[in-house]
């Protein structure tokens, strides 16, 4: 009989229009089920962030932007100021992905509107506590190297002691034969800064120390030769 | 409570009178009353009615339509007008200006026209005619040269499409709607539609002409450009047919117009075939507000089931189904009111 699918569909229409309404998600008050990888709001770690670039030049509707500085003692490029003008991107997930540290991200935040235009603009500053962070780890930094520097010199004086209070014993280190020892002992014995140099280079270097002290010992038995001719 | 309006009506004649005016004069002001109060109805109606069929949409389709503002949403379209009122009006540079701006106004104007003539109850009337019904149905297919105004001064070719699938249209279902209602005025014997209520204080005309009834209800639905006939408006290929330029105020009076048109057509439904105004028990300007709200219903109803059909099965399933069909019937009724006549029963 002609008609009567259109009466089928109105009786279905019909039975439709008294069921119970679950299918719609009442969203102010009921917030929708997002899948993991939605891609909300971008946001950015300030923190993580190497100031690489990469993700700017990524970027096909220029919405990333960054402002860097250098650093004086490092002279490291350091990320000052990032900005996200969210209003142009299309959330194509090519500054996540290429992004090395990860520092960029996708939210599950969807509700951007703003009621002006320039608050949907996301500027990131340096925050103050990373400075801070910087600066020390930059005093710690020096903490350990006058240390060290103590060390060096501690080290370096009880070498000239040792020196001074048995020279034939100690220089017999850097010298075989008990001439050349003593021949040693005193051209450092006349000269103080001989001596220092000669004991620095005992802690460091031993070779250089042998050789340098060959060197003085010849040195010294030819002036010796030259004096004996007067 | 049954002749609320009608009283208030004669004590404003009579409170003229006094003033010193002549009959003809307070009955011209009445007239002026009559008309603000019409497009009043037209007004209130058609912002219930974009709400529900907002809500009976949504529900047919497993949502829920409105349902922020207001009770049920019921502020809804209250919202939507003064936004559609504030709107800026834009008209584009290219288009034929005083037919671009006044389609609009025309159409309205030619919606609320119908209503001069249609029973809203007992002696509720603006003019009883004695040709009513033509009065309607010639009223009624003004409404094509506006939407071809409007088709045309947009200078825009999905605009010019529209129009012209709704001239096509509306001019082929207009001729099965009018051959439909000639049976009921046959057994009625009149024109006039106070008439023809009257006459059906028996038995409704649905049921002596059901083959009518359906004719009429199809060819309405094609006249009034609502799916599964929307053609004309096809949003999905002719963005909005020849409504596609227009912003603001002047789209939201084809709107208007469009919903006018929708109570206008139910109305005469429910006077040509259910009895009109009369009914046991409630006053008769409530009677037919009922009647008519069920017809549009059916109407929404209808439009959200159905899918829209194509262009020329359109046509062809006006000339070659409906129109027959509707022949067919006038015939018949023609015979049996003989045979009737013949047999004494009439
Ligand atoms: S998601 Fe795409 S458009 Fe948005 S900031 Fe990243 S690269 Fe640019
Ligand atoms: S790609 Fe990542 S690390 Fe490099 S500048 Fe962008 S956010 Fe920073």
């Amino acid at each position: 009989m002609y008609g009567k699918g259109l009466l089928k569909g109105l009786w279905i229409t019909f039975k439709h229009s008294f069921e119970k309404k679950d299918l719609v998600v009442r969203y102010p008050e009921q917030m929708p089920h997002l899948q993991e990888r939605f891609r909300g709001s971008l946001a950015f770690d300030f923190e993580k962030c190497i100031a690489c670039g990469i993700c700017i030049r990524n970027c096909p509707n220029n919405v990333l932007s960054m402002e860097t500085a250098k650093d004086e003692d490092s002279k490291k490029k350091k990320l000052m100021q990032y900005t996200i003008d969210l209003q142009y991107c299309m959330f194509c997930n090519l500054c996540v992905e290429d992004c090395p540290t990860n520092s960029l991200y996708f939210t599950h935040d969807f509700e951007l509107s703003q009621f002006h235009r320039d608050d949907i603009k996301r500027v990131y500053h340096r925050p103050p506590e990373l400075d801070q962070q910087e600066a020390a780890q930059k005093t710690s930094d020096q903490d350990t190297q006058t240390a060290a520097d103590d060390k060096k010199e501690k080290q370096l004086r009880a070498m000239i002691n040792a020196i001074n209070k048995n020279p034939q014993k100690v220089l017999a280190r850097v010298l075989d034969g008990e001439e050349q020892v003593e021949v040693l002992a005193a051209v450092l014995m006349a000269d103080e800064k001989k001596l220092a140099r000669m004991a620095e280079m005992m802690i460091t270097d031993k070779e250089k120390a042998k050789k340098v002290a060959l060197a003085f010992v010849k040195k010294e038995l030819k002036e010796r030769e030259k004096g004996g001719d007067q | 409570m049954e002749h609320w309006f009608t009283d208030i009506a004669q004590a404003l004649v009579n409170w003229l009178m006094g003033l010193g005016l002549s009959a003809g004069w307070a009955d011209f002001v009445l007239l002026i009353v009559q008309w603000l109060c019409i497009v009043m109805i037209v007004t209130i109606n058609v912002i219930i009615l974009i709400w529900l069929e907002r809500k009976v949409s949504g529900f047919i389709q497993l949502r829920l339509g409105p349902n922020r503002l207001g009770p049920y949403g019921a502020f809804q379209t209250i919202a939507d007008a003064i936004k559609l009122l504030t709107k800026e009006d834009i008209i584009p540079s290219r288009t034929d200006k005083w037919i671009f701006m006044t389609a609009p106004l025309f159409f309205i104007v030619v919606s609320v026209m119908l209503y001069a003539v249609i029973p809203m109850g007992d002696g509720m009337q603006v003019v009883d005619f004695n040709v009513g019904l033509l009065y309607f149905i010639s009223i009624g297919s003004l409404s094509t040269i506006c939407l071809l105004m409007a088709g045309w001064g947009s200078n825009n070719k999905w605009s010019m499409l529209g129009a012209m699938r709704a001239v096509a249209q509306m001019i082929s279902y207009e001729i099965p709607l009018a051959i439909s209602l000639l049976g009921v005025v046959m057994i009625a014997g009149s024109l006039r539609l106070s008439d023809i209520v009257v006459a059906q204080g028996n038995i409704w005309f649905v049921l002596l002409q059901p083959i009518a009834f359906i004719t009429y209800f199809i060819a309405a639905t094609a006249e009034l450009n609502r799916g599964p006939f929307d053609m004309p408006e096809a949003e999905q290929e002719l963005t909005a047919g020849a409504y596609t330029e227009y912003t603001g105020m002047r789209w939201a009076l084809f709107f208007l117009a469009e919903y006018t048109n929708l109570v206008a057509v139910s109305a005469l439904c429910a006077t040509m075939f259910f009895g009109g105004w009369q009914g046991p028990g409630l006053p008769s300007w409530l009677w037919i507000i009922i009647k008519t709200y069920l017809i549009m219903l059916v109407f929404m109803w209808m439009k959200w089931t159905f899918p829209r059909i194509r262009m020329d099965h359109l046509m062809s399933f006006s000339w070659k189904i409906l129109l027959p069909v509707s022949l067919a019937n006038l015939v018949l009724t023609g015979f049996g009111l003989e045979f009737f006549k013949w047999m004494g029963w009439w």
